[in-house]
């Protein structure tokens, strides 16, 4: 599904991913691991065709090349980023920013648009399997929302558009135990044969509860060593320091 | 320079003896200064001189009537309605209403504003004015609909003044929520000279709305001066993209205790639209509090104009005074000033003032389009949150939607 080569990636002149390699398959939970300044955030931005980028190699996403591509146009195929910090945008309403997403995604799919009666049905019930309050889907994007609240609002988006590729960049930073089980139990629900992750993150905690296939340590833009689920268990014990 | 205006007294029919010799009066003193240029202070970011002397080869007064035209009522929510063709007063309509707690009359020369004589553009409205309506809400009568105040005009203004007064007054707890609609397609350059006194008494709420409809190239300039009384409320909200040139000089006087104004404005200005919003806050008693929220959205060759003076006199202690400026300049060649001031001589007040301008916040670009949003629609959709978000506290949500939609409209470029 994807499949990255050699990549670099360059921001004001630094280098922060120097060669890195990675094949994602459908049905995969891929994690990355690895100390802060290592590139996990910055791959996270590359992937979503953030700009400030300078990038050299190849990134293919079912046998597409993303160079191609911009932001919005990734994410119409597929590709989704849950943010490390999503934004609070004033004046946007959450339920008309969700409905604009979902059928810009759809229209792109050739699929038709989605009414508003049967979007706030579907939103309703998205919702409430993620514990949402109704009510802040009627607030403004993100504003004033907690930082729990805002990651539960990234996963009910991720739900929402039903990506082919998840990347959830540090989605458990800022959660207590309740809402990263919460968010947890999303991406398990939603996960399936046809579909992958990459879960970005610092710490064992979330890969007690969302179990991956891989786990990638980063270090110095590239990937340093790649094991099985009981990696990040010895990681916990031994920490970054040995690798890379 | 050339002069490019010729105003005459006795081009209005049916005038008194005396009626014509103050008129006179007024309208020599203007002549001696002439339409306000930069070198006064009020007038430093927006030289009316020099911008009606590029565009109209001669100004000229009628006393119009009139093509008469069709009222096209909006349908989105139920309202009363004034019905002004050129200034001047066609019709009013107050269905909803108990129609004896509002009494509406035709325009009846009465120089009951003060005139600042500094003030040229007033005193020509005394001298030429010849439209318009006193508006009056009893005692306790709160309306149940909005009043719309469907300001048209008629085919053949090129190179016209139009000069009305208007007067509102809400009496002792008495409610109104006001949306003040121009309604003009006109290329043809004319302008419009309004003059508007409002009186809001003791608990008394009003709220006041300008919503533009279409793209115009009239110049507009309209004065309000209005006096609040304790207790009670003026809300202004000013959504008047699309006039080639417009400002509004809202002089707001917090008299006695406990009164409140609140200013909210969102303006996307496009191609060379030229618009100000001059506002003045005497805060000029105790416990009193007023709230400024001015945003601009810049793009072309427009230029966007914010004079905010908050002043408070020494017995105003406890004065609560907010001011807050934001603009989005898209385009180099886009202009802002702004121009806020605060001149307080009590000594228990909180005072606040800011000012930003910049350019379109990228992040969040960025994140409006890793939701497949296409990047021209997350750039609208940021727009309209950005100037949109001045509507918050306007609690009538079905005008609210329909300003909101208005403002969509006014982002497209319609």
């Amino acid at each position: 599904m994807l499949s990255i080569q050699n990549l670099e990636a360059k921001i004001d002149n630094k280098n922060i991913l120097n060669g890195l390699n990675l094949n994602i398959n459908p049905g995969e939970v891929h994690a990355i691991m690895g100390p802060n300044g290592s590139g996990k955030s910055t791959l996270a931005n590359v992937l979503s065709g953030k700009n400030g980028y300078e990038t050299k190699g190849q990134i293919k996403f079912n046998e597409t090349d993303l160079n191609d591509l911009s932001t919005e146009e990734r994410a119409q195929k597929g590709i989704f980023l849950a943010f490390q910090y999503p934004l609070e945008i004033p004046g946007v309403n959450t339920n008309i920013f969700l409905r604009t997403s979902l059928n810009a995604v759809r229209k792109a799919k050739g699929e038709k648009e989605i009414d508003t009666l049967t979007f706030l049905k579907l939103i309703k019930e998205k919702a409430s399997e993620l514990g949402i309050d109704e009510k802040f889907l009627s607030r403004q994007l993100n504003v004033g929302f907690s930082g729990g609240e805002k990651k539960k609002n990234e996963i009910l988006q991720m739900k929402l558009l039903q990506p082919k590729l998840s990347i959830l960049d540090e989605t458990d930073s800022g959660l207590d135990i309740d809402a990263l089980r919460i968010v947890a139990d999303g991406v398990n629900s939603y996960k399936n044969k046809d579909n992958a992750f990459l879960i970005i993150t610092h710490y064992q905690r979330l890969l007690d509860y969302i179990k991956p296939d891989f786990i990638h340590v980063l270090s110095n833009g590239k990937i340093a060593k790649t094991g099985g689920s009981e990696l990040g268990i010895e990681l916990e014990k031994t920490g970054y320091a040995n690798i890379g | 320079m050339k002069q490019f205006y010729d105003f005459k007294v006795e081009k209005i029919k049916d005038l008194s003896p005396e009626d014509k010799n103050l008129r006179r009066e007024n309208l020599d003193l203007f002549y001696k200064n002439g339409f306000p240029n930069k070198k006064e202070e009020d007038w430093k970011f927006s030289d009316l001189n020099s911008i009606l002397s590029k565009n109209f080869d001669n100004i000229t007064n009628k006393d119009f009537l009139l093509d008469s035209k069709k009222l096209n009522l909006i349908n989105e929510f139920k309202h009363n309605h004034i019905y002004l063709l050129d200034g001047k007063l066609i019709s009013s309509d107050f269905t909803h209403e108990d129609k004896n707690k509002i009494s509406i009359i035709d325009f009846k020369y009465k120089n009951n504003v003060t005139i600042d004589k500094n003030n040229s553009l007033n005193l020509l409205n005394n001298a030429l004015a010849n439209g318009g309506f006193t508006l009056e809400i009893s005692k306790n009568y709160k309306l149940n609909k909005p009043l719309i105040i469907y300001n048209y005009f008629s085919k053949n203004l090129k190179e016209t003044i139009i000069n009305n007064k208007n007067s509102i007054i809400l009496n002792d707890n008495s409610e109104l929520t006001l949306i003040n609609y121009i309604d003009n397609k006109s290329k043809d350059n004319f302008m419009v000279n309004s003059m508007e006194n409002i009186e809001i008494r003791r608990d008394a709420l009003l709220k006041n709305i300008f919503i533009n409809n279409s793209k115009s190239a009239g110049y507009f300039y309209k004065y309000i001066k209005s006096d609040l009384e304790k207790n009670s409320v003026f809300e202004n909200y000013i959504l008047s993209s699309g006039l080639k040139f417009n400002k509004l000089d809202i002089e707001i006087n917090l008299n006695q205790e406990y009164a409140k104004s609140t200013v909210f404005s969102a303006l996307n200005l496009l191609e060379s639209e030229h618009q100000e919003i001059k506002t003045r806050i005497n805060h000029n008693s105790q416990n009193c509090q007023s709230y400024q929220k001015i945003k601009n959205v810049l793009s072309d060759q427009s230029k966007g104009v914010y004079q905010g003076k908050i002043f408070v006199k020494k017995i105003a202690q406890k004065t609560d005074a907010y001011q807050l400026s934001k603009a989005l300049i898209l385009n180099d060649d886009a202009e802002f000033d702004a121009k806020p001031e605060l001149e307080i001589y009590a000594d228990d007040v909180k005072c606040s003032h800011g000012s930003t301008s910049g350019s379109i916040d990228l992040d969040s670009l960025h994140y409006l389009k890793s939701r497949g949003i296409p990047e021209k629609e997350a750039y609208k959709m940021l727009i309209s949150g950005f100037l949109g978000e001045t509507l918050e506290k306007l609690t009538e949500e079905n005008v609210k939607l329909f300003l909101l939609k208005k403002l969509e409209g006014q982002i497209n470029g319609n």
